[in-house]
């Protein structure tokens, strides 16, 4: 991985060595799992779910996509989500729709970073 | 430390979650060190660990999945005892309280927490694997000393009835008798003790072990002069005095071997070698016991001594035919016997005489 892709990824939210770690160093591994990230659909669930107010859906949703997070070392996306999923446990449902913006600015973010885009 | 065969210690991972990024994780990590297996769902996972379970080493197990949860299939597994054998280490990005408590209580070897740290579920997981490899190689062990253990002290059984029939067989062979007199007379004894109501209360290790000492009836001819051992006529009363020493003499015998004193069929050989002569009337010898008095093994023994030795040649006489020895036995012309054990020797009496027509 050359710094550039590196310190792109970095800017979007991704702690790119400890993704490695994770990875055991493998590089082609993380390039692979950050591929699936942006074909998950997890993300486009938890906006509907939420827009329906699809509680079980919702939830289900955000425990799914922070686990793909918290693996890429995501943090600012994985701490947000995290946050989410106690509130839906809670039964909390104004806390955790208001955290959607959150969501999808840093979701949007890595995205971002992972396609190469400016 | 001793090489087991491979297929003996399980060898497999088997990772369970719905999360393929997850499963990849686990499974780079562990792909060095173990054969890896991937279940989507608790469903699949416990379907392999139904059917695989002797392959597998470890089980990493993911709590919310579609189909059936983590909780759920250690729910399944636990009344099989599976957990036990198999290690299952919950992988979970909420340790929540609920979930932990119910996990442990379910049987679950431990609790990691998502997003992993390789090193971390690494050696946690190697750790409980090494304990449990450990574990079986040592029951392994401890079964086959156990097995080898068993099989030694047959072996030793095997030798002290072989020193015994040697020691007693060369005895009687100083009156002419062959290894056949001794063998039938553990036969006749175990076949009357275990086949007829003279056995009542006697376990078959106790059986064995009287048939095992009455080989040693006679070990007291030893000490008989072969001058009357051998005397193809009638004895003297002093020669017959002296030939009713054998009894004593015996018992004396057995009594001068530690090694024989604490050997369970000792009590047994040491009373039957002395008491094998009593009569139930009290007019045997040695020491004139009557009745009751009279151990049921020394009796057992005592009708066998004579059954045997009326039906076949001695020195002294001719055999005799199998109607004329049972006359002779129940007619009390060859000692007295207790009613009972009369009632039991008729009973079996077929049974022994076919100890005799095999022989040719």
């Amino acid at each position: 991985m050359d710094a550039a892709r590196k310190a792109r990824l970095q800017a979007g939210g991704i702690e790119v060595d400890s993704a490695l770690e994770r990875m055991m160093g493998s590089e082609a591994l993380l390039e692979r799992f950050l591929t699936k990230f942006l074909a998950d659909p997890n993300y486009d669930r938890l906006c509907r779910a939420v827009a329906d107010r699809d509680e079980a859906a919702a939830l289900t949703a955000a425990h799914t996509l922070k686990g793909v997070c918290g693996n890429l070392s995501m943090t600012a996306l994985f701490e947000t989500l995290t946050a989410q999923v106690a509130e839906f446990r809670a039964g909390d449902w104004a806390a955790a729709a208001g955290r959607m913006p959150a969501v999808t600015r840093a979701y949007q973010q890595a995205a971002r970073a992972i396609r190469g885009e400016d | 430390m001793e090489q087991q065969p491979r297929d003996l210690i399980p060898r497999t991972l088997l990772i369970v979650d719905d999360d393929e990024i997850n499963r990849g994780i686990l499974a780079h990590i562990f792909a060095g060190q173990y054969a890896i297996r991937e279940a989507e769902n608790g469903r699949e996972g416990l379907q392999i660990i139904e059917n695989a379970g002797a392959s597998l080493c470890a089980v990493l197990l993911d709590v919310v999945m579609p189909e059936m949860d983590g909780l759920a299939v250690l729910r399944a597994l636990q009344p099989t005892g599976a957990l036990q054998r198999l290690p299952v280490f919950l992988i979970t990005a909420e340790a929540r309280d609920e979930v932990m408590r119910e996990a442990y209580t379910l049987g679950v070897m431990d609790v990691i927490s998502k997003p992993v740290v390789p090193y971390v579920v690494q050696r946690r997981v190697q750790s409980v694997v090494e304990l449990f490899d450990a574990r079986k190689r040592l029951s392994r062990t401890v079964e086959q000393q156990q097995s080898e253990l068993v099989r030694r002290a047959r072996q030793i059984v095997d030798l002290n009835m072989g020193m015994i029939e040697a020691l007693s067989t060369a005895i009687e062979f100083r009156d002419g008798e062959s290894g056949e007199h001794v063998r039938r007379i553990h036969d006749i004894t175990a076949l009357l003790l275990s086949r007829t109501a003279m056995g009542a209360g006697l376990s078959e290790e106790e059986i064995e072990q009287i048939a095992l000492a009455s080989i040693m009836h006679d070990v007291g001819k030893i000490a008989i002069p072969d001058a009357i051992l051998n005397k193809p006529g009638r004895l003297t009363p002093e020669e017959y005095e002296i030939m009713k020493t054998h009894t004593l003499r015996g018992a004396e015998l057995l009594a001068s071997i530690p090694q024989l004193r604490d050997n369970q069929a000792y009590a047994y050989a040491y009373d039957i070698a002395r008491h094998h002569h009593e009569r139930w009337d009290g007019r045997g010898y040695p020491d004139g016991l009557k009745g009751e008095e009279i151990s049921i093994w020394a009796q057992v023994v005592s009708l066998a001594d004579v059954y045997d030795a009326l039906s076949c040649k001695r020195v002294y006489k001719q055999a005799f035919d199998r109607d004329t020895v049972i006359r002779m036995i129940c007619t009390g012309q060859c000692g007295a016997f207790n009613p009972k054990l009369l009632d039991s020797f008729l009973a079996v009496e077929p049974q022994l005489r076919c100890l005799y027509e095999q022989r040719g």
